[in-house]
């Protein structure tokens, strides 16, 4: 332990040439975390969207391990997701390697359990997640996708890269509440149900299973799960579901970790914590409590392997993109009404330092170019950001800022690294080509046929 | 823009590089787990077809795992985890 004492010391001087946080801060917090009773850590995609992100999360776990902050009430580590059902998908097998409950499609024994109930052969290799998907198309050798409720032109990195991907698929179907980016490449639309409009659950992030009820019928006439299993029926699957709760029922007969999951439970209860079990069938508020799943607890041995995005004479900049709270993500469900008055547009955050370098005034177009691609937005010069830092959300198709981010992604997830990308920000007279051609295909993408002109 | 064939010796060699710390042989195990667990089968005969090449651009652990990988021919990945990570106590979670 000297050995790791010493170098945490000079770790924590030497981070404050980075950081800019005083090393006998970052001491008093690191000392009170370890010993000032029960502590907590929650982190949000400022962790996750790096090409250090699983690191630092397997790091955030050994700290947690280490001074005993796991295990019981009040303590733990707690991701806040990007989105609301972020841990209800991933709880449902929504990656590509995995069954619901977390379990992998090599298991034999949870891939027996699924191809008895369904009466079908399952594939025990994982599939591919969404950026080797778009090589595949663009290899010619993956042809299709069904996107529901996700705009990946607009909220992936390297809009180009996607685009090309989309654009070499033959048969591109999405599912949403309007015509998002993405639809522009779609060969079939069909359209989603809101929240209000079906019976459901989210899952929040400490496991609780949340009922969300209907108060509507649905406008376009189906809800999501509806419009599912009609195009399954079309495919002559024989999808007899009745309601989202015999959905839910499967779920429970298949997943050990859903097993007391119930509509009629959650009715009651109001909310479970899984995993409900017979030994648990109310949940389980908390976890680890003896020990861990595994037994013991296993310290990761995690190393800082630096990103491959630098800056450099040509990108001296760094470029960190986020969200703000008027809007949802990349704004399909809140550019919409008059409520984007709070953000009408995507502002280039910038120091005064940095901007009088670049002699850029506050509200002037600036383009900013990154080695992916280029874009112009209006400048924000503000000390809210340091200097050295540029910063921009992604709320508006027009900015097109995914078109700056790069293909670099978390070694291990492949999450997209939006934190870091090297940029230059310079004066600009207006909109780049991309966005004029992006426009012209927008609006040439929503021509709608009038109503009553016969087809030729 | 990074080919495919680009993109899949980058990320071999990226997952390599950060399990380096454990060790070169350990890490080799780690990657080939890896790739095995989160890589479709298509992926991994294309990184095979790869390193089969000349100057392929390959690190040394990756270019191990994926020899490890092909002689064990893409091992069960649920089991090569789990025994991994009892042998040593170092490897990998799945962080998603």
């Amino acid at each position: 332990m000297g050995g790791l004492r010493w170098r945490s010391a000079s770790l924590a001087r030497g981070s404050a040439a980075v950081t800019g946080v005083d090393p006998e801060a970052l001491r008093a917090a690191a000392r009170l975390y370890a010993t000032g009773g029960n502590a907590a850590i929650y982190y949000g995609l400022g962790v996750t969207e790096h090409s250090q992100g699983s690191s630092t999360v397997m790091a955030i776990a050994n700290l947690a391990m280490a001074t005993g902050n796991v295990g019981r009430e009040g303590v733990g580590v707690n991701p806040l997701r990007g989105q609301n059902n972020v841990q209800g998908a991933c709880d449902m097998g929504s990656f590509p390697h995995e069954f619901s409950g977390y379990r992998h499609v090599s298991d034999p024994e949870a891939r027996a359990l699924f191809e008895k109930a369904w009466g079908a052969t399952l594939d025990h290799e994982p599939g591919l997640r969404i950026p080797n998907m778009l090589d595949a198309a663009t290899d010619g050798v993956f042809k299709a996708l069904f996107i529901q409720g996700e705009d990946i032109l607009q909220s992936d990195p390297n809009t180009s890269h996607v685009a090309a991907g989309l654009a070499a698929m033959e048969c591109v179907v999405v599912q949403d509440l309007f015509l998002n980016e993405t639809a522009n490449y779609a060969h079939v639309f069909l359209p989603g149900s809101t929240f209000l409009e079906k019976d459901g659950t989210f899952t929040n992030a400490e496991r609780r299973i949340q009922m969300v009820r209907q108060v509507m019928p649905p406008r376009n006439g189906y809800a999501d799960w509806e419009i599912v299993q009609l195009v399954a029926r079309a495919m002559e699957l024989d999808w007899n579901y009745r309601h989202p709760s015999e959905i839910m029922d499967e779920i429970a007969a298949l997943t050990p970790t859903f097993a007391k999951v119930s509509y009629a439970a959650l009715d009651r209860e109001g909310s479970l914590q899984w995993p409900a079990t017979e030994t648990a069938p109310l949940g389980t508020p908390t976890m680890h409590l003896d020990q861990f799943v595994r037994g013991r607890g296993r310290f990761v041995v995690t190393d800082y392997v630096a990103t491959d995005e630098k800056t450099g004479p040509r990108f001296p900049l760094l470029l960190t993109t986020g969200r703000i709270l008027s809007h949802y993500n990349v704004g399909a469900q809140t550019r919409r009404t008059e409520n984007v008055a709070w953000h009408p547009e995507d502002r280039l955050e910038i120091h005064p330092h940095d901007a009088e370098n670049r002699g850029l005034h506050d509200g002037q177009w600036v383009t900013l170019r990154s080695r992916a691609g280029e874009t112009t937005l209006r400048a924000l010069i503000t000390e809210r950001v340091a200097p050295g830092v540029v910063y921009t959300t992604f709320h508006h198709p027009s900015t097109q800022a995914n078109v700056i981010t790069t293909d670099f992604s978390d070694w291990a997830t492949n999450c997209p690294e939006y934190k870091v990308t090297a940029v230059q920000v310079s004066p600009s007279n207006g909109p780049s080509e991309w966005q004029e051609s992006y426009q012209a295909q927008t609006e040439r993408s929503r021509r709608i046929e009038p109503h009553g002109v016969a087809a030729e | 823009m990074m080919s495919t064939a680009e993109r899949l010796v980058y990320m071999a060699n990226q997952i390599a590089r950060n399990f380096a710390a454990i060790g070169q042989e350990a890490a080799a195990a780690a990657t080939a787990d890896h790739l095995a667990s989160f890589w479709d089968p298509r992926m991994r005969q294309q990184i095979f077809a790869l390193a089969d090449a000349q100057n392929n651009g390959l690190e040394p652990i990756a270019a191990m795992a994926i020899a490890l990988l092909k002689k064990h021919n893409a091992p069960s990945p649920q089991t090569g985890a789990t025994v991994f990570a009892g042998a040593d106590g170092a490897g990998h979670d799945d962080a998603g």
